[in-house]
């Protein structure tokens, strides 16, 4: 049996990890072939890379700052080398940072916006090149959370999700002519990355609110990215996917 | 005569019989409890040297939270119906489990009936019977304090704290003086392991003091095992009995080295009571005796106003005058820890305390957390600065930037931020006042699931059980069938 991205060339930035790191797995099963990049973790870089190869894919790997051009450039300039092209970008890398307005220094709004909103240009940008020269490719940008938070949405944080939608939108309506898709995958609270760190009572408040009355796990929200960069989704660009249990 | 404050049923403090009490403020603006045995003559105790600091106390109403099961009528009235009767107004928060009658101490002011001889100790079933009925009662168990005797003598004790592990509950505090621990350092790191709590007496540094409260000295085996908990991470309470004249001039220093001591998380000083073996006869004349109020100010005094009356609240979960808590904010650089009453109003303190008798993070404590940087960020007062600057290391700490963290290790990460300071003040037979028993949510636990509050339990029903007094007294003895409630109700 053949999987749904059977020899498709994948990139997702801030794979090392959560929900980048399920991503990459989920291509990986799906027959993709996988690269991604992180920033600082090397450890849980290498055990992806390691989980990685136990399915048979055997990824790329790039360590950088997403909201360096020159970074984004390389990593594109290599995969395009190595693979000949580039078929779905998933912009994932995010920060999680949990702070109130009394709090937020300009360093914090920096390396927000710069992380949730000019990497995804960036790498946007690098990737668009080749796909629409090949007429063929998808984009997914990874919203970062919900506002599901110690306290609710923080400025910088809200900012950057609002300019991703933005930059969503636009795209999608610029690059569709040539045949290519953007979209945007917002999940709410999962079983990696934030949803494992919020205090107990907040989990609960999730819980209560969604219809599902659960969180989700990282997988399920996997599956879903499978499908909305595979040759199955045919029909949907500039479109908003909440797999969020009913909020 | 002063100013009636208000009538209360009391004990007569040689034969235990409930008696009409007035509280009245005398000119000096102290407050005093008296009372007259038909036998043993009149009485009277002084409960507070602040009038208005115990009328506006005992003002503040506890959030009403009764028990949903009270297996015992209400028969002789309180306090003589415990296990809860339909009367009482709070549920257990705190379930308190007598494991052994054994102590390998003596104490002179111990206030609890042990004997040493023919030796208690409860079996695991019973624990287990124990735990159900909680279960029954609360939905889920979130604490449970050993006590004794000593219980770590308890042959089974790693058993008792293995069932309390499995059957879910969060919290497993142990009270001990230390010794037994001082001298095992393997049990001290499977304490660690299990993440169990210990809560350790610590009257004083003073080696005179230490002969004359606890009968030997001790400081230094209670430093060796305060040493010991913080090599293995066990989070540790100190509970000081405070006597005037003795050790209350110590309270700044034992607060000092709690705060500088990373594993004790909580100090709780209780105030002298004159009852159980120990307690009944130490100091005839009574003068160690000390009120609430006057541990607040020795407070403030020996901590140079660090830490002030002002900062403390009563407990929503108790009557007010039973429990006083304040919350301190450690200044990771070193400054002297903030008291949380300096940037959020005492209001909002205490309804963060309304579910249980110590903060847990919550969307009340989010909510006040929140409204504090607020208002933080806009004043102009140096000191805003520098506890801004506290609550955002604090938050660095919940949600690290370089790294994920698990809820526990967060959970962790928020309480070692943060201590508190607990002024219990227990009752004896002088200063009973079944007003504030029937607001006590401290409980002794039993196997046939009867929950009776501490005071209670020690000042008049440990004296019932065999295990405890080598000769029990008889219990229609005192209440005979007199309806207690009628006398509460004075002419
Ligand atoms: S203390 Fe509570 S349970 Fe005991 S008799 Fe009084 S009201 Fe009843
Ligand atoms: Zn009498």
């Amino acid at each position: 049996m053949t999987g749904r991205l059977e020899g498709t060339r994948c990139l997702v930035t801030g794979g090392s990890r959560g929900l980048g790191r399920e991503l990459c797995l989920a291509f990986a099963r799906e027959g993709a072939r996988v690269a991604f990049t992180f920033r600082r973790r090397e450890a849980d870089a290498e055990d992806t890379t390691l989980r990685l190869r136990a399915l048979g894919c055997e990824p790329q790997c790039f360590q950088g700052d997403v909201a360096d051009g020159a970074h984004a450039q390389a990593v594109v300039g290599a995969l395009t080398r190595a693979w000949g092209g580039l078929d779905v970008l998933v912009n994932n890398a995010g920060v999680q940072h949990v702070v109130p307005l009394a709090l937020l220094e300009e360093p914090d709004w920096d390396l927000m916006l710069n992380t949730c909103l000019k990497g995804p240009y960036l790498f946007s940008r690098a990737a668009l090149r080749g796909m629409i020269r090949a007429r063929k490719g998808t984009i997914l940008n990874v919203g970062v959370f919900s506002s599901e938070r110690i306290v609710e949405a923080p400025a910088h944080y809200a900012a950057a999700k609002a300019g991703l939608r933005g930059l969503t939108d636009a795209l999608a309506r610029e690059v569709g002519r040539h045949g290519v898709r953007v979209n945007m995958l917002s999940p709410g609270l999962l079983d990696v990355g934030l949803g494992r760190m919020l205090m107990p009572h907040r989990v609960e408040e999730y819980r209560a609110q969604a219809a599902l009355g659960r969180t989700g796990t990282a997988e399920e929200v996997a599956r879903m990215a499978v499908f909305l960069v595979s040759d199955e989704n045919t029909f949907m660009t500039g479109a908003r996917v909440t797999p969020d249990g009913g909020l | 005569m002063g100013a009636l404050l208000h009538p209360t049923t009391s004990l007569c403090r040689t034969c235990k019989r409930a008696l009409p009490a007035l509280v009245e403020a005398r000119e000096d603006r102290s407050v005093w409890l008296s009372k007259s045995c038909p036998e043993h003559g009149a009485q009277s105790v002084r409960l507070s040297t602040d009038a208005a600091w115990y009328a506006a106390t005992r003002a503040v109403k506890p959030v009403a939270s009764a028990p949903r099961r009270t297996p015992r009528p209400v028969h002789f009235g309180c306090p003589f119906d415990c296990g809860a009767c339909a009367q009482h107004g709070q549920k257990v928060r705190l379930p308190v489990v007598t494991i052994t009658s054994a102590c390998n101490l003596d104490c002179p002011i111990c206030y609890v009936y042990n004997k040493n001889d023919g030796t208690w100790h409860m079996d695991v079933a019973a624990f287990r019977r124990i735990l159900q009925h909680l279960k029954d009662d609360l939905g889920e168990v979130d604490i449970v304090n050993f006590t004794g005797g000593e219980p770590f003598l308890h042959p089974e004790f790693m058993t008792f704290l293995e069932v309390a592990r499995d059957a879910g509950v969060h919290r497993v505090t142990i009270c001990s003086n230390g010794l037994f621990l001082a001298k095992n350092e393997p049990l001290v790191k499977r304490l660690g392991e299990l993440g169990a709590r210990v809560a350790l007496s610590f009257d004083t540094f003073d080696p005179q003091t230490d002969v004359v409260l606890q009968g030997s000295r001790l400081v230094e085996a209670k430093l060796r095992a305060l040493d010991l908990t913080e090599k293995y991470n066990v989070d540790v309470t100190l509970i000081p009995v405070m006597t005037k004249g003795m050790n209350d001039h110590e309270v700044g220093a034992i607060l000092r080295m709690a705060m500088e001591r990373p594993n004790v998380r909580h100090v709780e000083l209780h105030t002298i009571t004159y009852t159980g073996q120990g307690g009944t006869h130490f100091d005839p004349s009574r003068s160690g005796r000390i009120s609430m109020v006057e541990v607040l100010d020795r407070i403030a005094e020996t901590t140079h106003g660090w830490l002030t009356r002002e900062d403390f609240v009563s407990s929503p979960c108790a009557h007010p005058l039973c429990y006083q808590i304040a919350y301190l904010l450690l200044d990771p650089d070193g400054g002297p820890p903030v008291p949380f009453t300096r940037f959020m109003p005492r209001e909002a303190l205490y309804a963060c305390l309304a579910e249980r008798l110590y903060l847990e993070p919550s969307r009340a404590l989010e909510d006040a957390l929140q409204d504090a940087m607020d208002r933080l960020w806009v004043s102009d007062e140096p000191e805003a600065e520098r506890t801004l600057k506290i609550l955002r290391q604090l938050l660095g700490a919940l949600f690290p930037r370089d790294r994920v963290i698990t809820r526990e290790e967060a959970l962790r990460a928020a309480e070692r931020a943060s201590k508190a300071v607990y002024v219990h003040s227990h009752m004896d037979e002088d200063t009973f006042d079944v007003e504030r028993l029937a607001q006590c949510c401290d409980s002794n636990c039993a196997e046939d699931g009867t929950t009776i509050p501490v005071c209670a339990y020690n000042v008049l029903y440990k004296e019932k059980e065999a295990e405890f007094m080598a000769a029990p007294r008889s219990w229609g003895e005192r209440s005979g069938d007199v309806k207690l409630r009628r006398l509460a109700v004075l002419a």
